[in-house]
């Protein structure tokens, strides 16, 4: 039984007078790949950016291995040991691909480690490394959600989010992204996960939650819901009568 | 006629700098901030006004002054961070406030305290400030280079080489430029923003007490308008050069010097803010991103 890394407990968070979020309670599970599926507006990007300190939660709890982290700004959150690669990529697209990458390990101070760093980077993402001196922005879409990945990896964080990795990506790529996050599983990475694929997520996934609406409707293990059912709603949500 | 060009060029580069340095602290602050700053100049005046205060009351070298002209130009620009663009800032969903155009109007409020607290400090409309150097302008050939025309050129050059390595070749100038492309990547990058905003703000303020140092040293007087001028003058250069773009202001600050300069030589002293205006004009509508544009977030 695996240790709970980080615990969501009944999270509010509103735009204005709307509640994106209505109360959503989740776990992450210690060195495992979990993963949120849901159709758009469900409020999952909502509650990845509430995780990483971007929005400020209304009510409720956000604990990281037992620390209360909810409301906390983003740079105390990647302090903390939480990385998001969010949704869009959002490399810094006038700045090299290592400079990304520098910006990425920011809050650490030794020198060697963060160059040792750049070079297990490099060796990971080989494509990367050919474009070490290009700027971000012009790295092809498949490209640039490596940059993100790699740039979120500088921090060193205990848990990985990932918003949307495949998202307007090449069928191909995105099997590639997949395979990437696969390889940081085995490597000991924890992962929590938003994915529209459905079917590519809930290959990788160990336990998934479905959330609909700005709640969690269904939570589960591998192959505890047939297939079809959650991609259906995962895509469309359940049926309103 | 080629004599008069060079000469009106050398004195209008020296104009310029003063102007790009001002452009760059004002391009510093809305390509961190995304906001326009209307206290920018008049954080400038009340630092080269406490510099007036103390020269009248205690007598002080032009280093000392230059200093304390700097040092309550930081101060103003700290009080004016806190005060109009702290509170405003994106503070996520559910904030209360939040609104840009909130802290472009508490700054415009600033800047007309800062101006009746510069009438009250020092009451005259006018006054005289040490000037940079007093003796007779350098002269090679036909030419004339005042001096303070020198230093000001000079200033300009070390401080935008020392911009760049700032933001080039220190851990501090790349959280800078990576808030400028993108806050937000910043943000989850582990960058403290608001730590790099108030530290931005510092430096386009010092930056900003410099150019005005030079300027009322130049002129050899100080008027409470300063702060007014100031703002026009870097928002102006900001403009032609391109918003939001560093090496822009540089360029639009010198173009503007220019203009000035060789305007006022053909066509008189009235013509110099008209031409500009005018040639402000007919650039945004050719070209509206300005002479050397910032490049769009990717």
């Amino acid at each position: 039984m695996s240790a709970v890394l980080l615990q969501i407990e009944n999270l509010v968070t509103a735009y204005g007078k709307i509640e994106a979020l209505k109360g959503v309670s989740l776990e992450v599970a210690q060195g495992k790949i979990t993963c949120l599926l849901g159709p758009n507006g469900a409020g999952k990007t909502t509650l990845m950016f509430t995780t990483a300190g971007i929005l400020k939660p209304k009510a409720g709890s956000i604990r990281l291995a037992g620390e209360e982290i909810a409301g906390k700004a983003p740079h105390a959150i990647v302090e903390r040991g939480i990385a998001l690669v969010p949704e869009n990529r959002l490399v810094f697209p006038h700045m090299t691909v290592l400079e990304n990458l520098q910006a990425g390990a920011y809050q650490r101070s030794n020198r060697d480690e963060i160059e040792g760093d750049i070079e297990k980077m490099f060796a990971r993402f080989p494509r990367l490394k050919e474009r070490s001196a290009q700027e971000g922005g012009t790295l092809s879409g498949g490209e640039q959600q490596m940059l993100s990945v790699a740039r979120a990896l500088m921090s060193r964080p205990k848990l990985l989010l990932m918003d949307e990795p495949s998202l307007g990506l090449a069928p191909l790529v995105i099997e590639e992204i997949f395979r990437i996050v696969s390889e940081l599983h085995r490597d000991g990475a924890t992962i929590f996960l938003v994915e529209q694929n459905a079917h590519m997520a809930l290959k990788l996934a160990h336990h998934f939650y479905l959330m609909e609406q700005g709640k969690v409707t269904f939570s589960g293990d591998r192959g505890s819901l047939a297939e079809d059912e959650v991609i259906r709603r995962a895509y469309l949500g359940t049926a309103r009568s | 006629m080629i004599a008069d060009l060079l000469q009106n060029s050398l004195d209008g580069l020296a104009q310029g700098s003063s102007y790009a340095l001002l452009a760059v602290g004002f391009t510093l602050i809305f390509g961190v901030l995304r906001q326009v700053n209307l206290s920018y100049g008049p954080a400038i005046m009340a630092g080269c006004y406490a510099a007036t205060w103390t020269h009248l009351h205690f007598g002080a070298g032009l280093i000392s002054l230059a200093l304390i002209a700097i040092a309550g130009a930081v101060l103003a620009g700290a009080y004016v961070e806190r005060l109009c663009f702290a509170p405003h800032r994106r503070a996520g969903a559910g904030s209360a406030v939040g609104s840009p155009v909130a802290a472009m109007v508490a700054s415009f409020a600033l800047w007309m305290q800062f101006e009746e607290a510069a009438t009250v400090l020092l009451p005259k409309h006018l006054y005289a400030f040490p000037p940079l150097y007093s003796g007779a302008p350098l002269t090679f050939g036909p030419f004339f280079l005042r001096i303070e025309a020198l230093v000001t050129l000079a200033a300009a050059i070390a401080i935008c080489a020392l911009l760049a390595w700032i933001l080039w070749r220190t851990r501090f100038g790349l959280a800078v430029r990576a808030v400028i492309e993108s806050q937000r990547a910043a943000e989850l990058a582990g960058i403290n923003v608001p730590w790099v905003f108030v530290r931005v703000f510092a430096l386009a303020s010092a930056i900003g007490g410099v150019a005005g140092y030079l300027v009322v040293a130049t002129h050899g007087q100080i008027t409470p308008m300063l702060g007014m001028w100031s703002t026009l003058k870097g928002m102006l250069a900001m403009m032609l050069g391109g918003l939001g773009s560093l090496p822009g202001a540089v360029l639009g600050g010198l173009v503007l010097g220019m203009i000035e300069v060789h305007s006022q030589w053909y066509l008189g002293p009235q013509s110099r803010d008209l031409i500009a205006y005018l040639l402000l004009f007919v650039l945004l509508a050719l070209r509206p991103a300005g002479l050397w544009p910032a490049r769009t977030q990717g």
